[in-house]
């Protein structure tokens, strides 16, 4: 195993076998067979020395900051840090030392240098209403921002819910007139991350697969990479045997509850939702909300906001392929259309609602 | 406080230690005693090593419990420190060893059973015996 970024990771005291170890790790968060772990561990040994790391610069939109605290607070020295060091983010406003007009020079000189090739993040949504006043940075509102720095992207990477769908700025009745990044860009490959705020080591896994391969990682049709949003939380959840021995809890706090149940029915939506904190779990791999007895929130799923109720059970209709292409029709109309399409939907999920079984799911 | 409200003692809390929780057995378990067989028939036809991701299986901890008790204890145990403790324990079959890497912290990242006449990540790197090579010859250059 050699290479550059082996050499650079060894001069900071990595050995290659912490390096293989994470490297199993990384494959078995990116839900990869044990093998895949070792190829990774080559491949990414042999990334572009740091004379040549790629430009990355993240620019931050209608959001709340949660997606830059889960990724810097990820578990402090770690590698996963290492592999941020093989970057150069070069605007970052949070983090960057710069401000004001330095900041903005150093943003325009990053995409004069690095044309074509840099790696753009955005996380927040983009508010299109009075034209974009809602928000703004420097006097541009941030969509002539985003269209001004994704013209010389090579990618675009959606951190976060808002940046991947709209999230909670584009809640009912949207004040804002927020939409995501691929509603504004059709002309650039964009990867969503979604999640409110996402797995760290899910954007370290993006960065890898970009560094390893210059190209993003498999994708699936809500733009998100396979590796980590391939499975459902409740495919992977530990609590999965009770459900499957039909063992739920009814309230927070009864016998079913304290025994560890299956939260299925205390609105879990674990089942419809697509993400890997079920394998990763967060705060260092210390405890995820289901662990903790709380069900998922479906956080990396569209509309997971107006979803109508964290602590509805999930109901499921007869033909569970209808009701999400009417969901995501929906999801684009807006004001009392929404509330119309909604009702009938409703009414219709309910009249066509049947008890859920394990046969149901695996479907 | 209202003098109807409901004192603190009186509400039911009940603490369950972390092993009854998710004390009960799913029923996967047996089933990778075959798997890890079939792996073992593997490694003697074609020395083709190969690993089960234990995070990525539905098990409960009770299961994990189960299977290392059922595979026993072997004759070798490995720590590795690299980043966090590691272990990799040989079972009672050899060639079957059970691998837990944790980080600085102490927490499991990941947990594979492994089927391999010696773990992978335990031989020495090639790369790491060149520069070991070299920092001795400086060492016994600077002696003489």
């Amino acid at each position: 195993m050699h290479g550059p970024l082996i050499e650079t990771l060894a001069r900071q005291g990595v050995t290659r076998r912490t390096f293989m170890k994470y490297c199993a790790t990384l494959a078995s968060m990116m839900a990869l067979p044990p093998a895949a772990g070792r190829a990774m561990a080559e491949a990414m040994a042999a990334a572009p020395s740091a004379s040549k790391r790629p430009s990355v610069i993240w620019l931050p939109f209608q959001e709340c900051t949660g997606c830059t605290e889960s990724i810097t607070r990820s578990h402090s020295p770690t590698l996963e840090g290492l592999i941020f060091d093989v970057i150069s983010l070069d605007y970052q406003e949070t983090l960057m030392a710069a401000a004001g007009h330095q900041a903005e020079e150093a943003l325009h000189a990053a995409m004069k240098a690095n044309e074509g090739k840099y790696l753009l993040i955005v996380d927040g949504s983009i508010p299109l209403a009075l034209d974009g006043a809602y928000s703004c940075i420097g006097g541009k509102s941030n969509l002539e921002t985003l269209k001004e720095v994704a013209k010389g992207a090579a990618a675009i990477v959606a951190m976060g819910s808002c940046a991947a769908y709209g999230g909670l700025p584009r809640a009912n009745p949207n004040p804002t007139g927020a939409v995501s990044v691929a509603d504004v860009i059709k002309d650039k490959p964009i990867i969503n991350i979604p999640g409110c705020p996402p797995i760290p080591v899910v954007m370290t896994g993006v960065l890898a697969h970009f560094l390893t391969f210059g190209s993003l990682p498999e994708l699936d049709k809500l733009g998100r990479p396979k590796a980590f949003y391939g499975e459902t939380i409740h495919d992977r959840c530990y609590r999965r045997p009770f459900y499957d021995q039909g063992k739920f809890a009814k309230t927070f706090d009864d016998e079913g509850a304290r025994n560890g149940w299956c939260l299925f029915e205390l609105g879990c939506k674990g089942p419809i939702t697509h993400n890997a904190c079920a394998t990763v779990k967060w705060n260092g791999g210390t405890s995820w909300p289901v662990e903790s007895g709380h069900g998922c929130l479906g956080c990396s799923e569209p509309d997971f906001w107006d979803g109508g109720g964290f602590y509805k059970a999930l109901s499921m209709p007869a033909n569970p392929l209808k009701m999400a292409a009417g969901a995501a029709v929906a999801g684009l109309a807006a004001g009392a259309a929404v509330s119309i399409v909604n009702r009938g939907k409703k009414s219709s999920a309910r009249a066509a609602h049947e008890t859920t079984t394990l046969a149901d799911l695996e479907k | 406080m209202p003098h109807n409200a409901t004192p603190l003692h009186a509400i039911p809390v009940v603490t369950v230690s972390a092993g009854l929780r998710a004390g009960e057995l799913s029923g996967n378990a047996p089933t990778l005693l075959r798997e890890i067989a079939e792996m073992l028939r593997r490694l003697l036809a074609t020395d083709a090593g190969s690993a089960i991701d234990l995070q990525a299986l539905p098990l409960t901890p009770a299961d994990l419990i189960w299977l290392r008790a059922r595979l026993g204890e072997g004759e070798v145990a490995v720590t590795l420190n690299a980043d966090g403790d590691s272990s990799l324990n040989e079972t009672a079959c050899p060639g079957v060893w059970w691998v837990t890497h944790r980080n600085p912290q102490g927490a499991v990242v990941s947990e594979f059973i492994e089927v391999a006449y010696v773990p992978d990540v335990v031989r020495a790197p090639r790369e790491d015996v060149v520069i070991g090579l070299e920092s001795l010859e400086s060492l016994s250059a600077e002696l003489s």
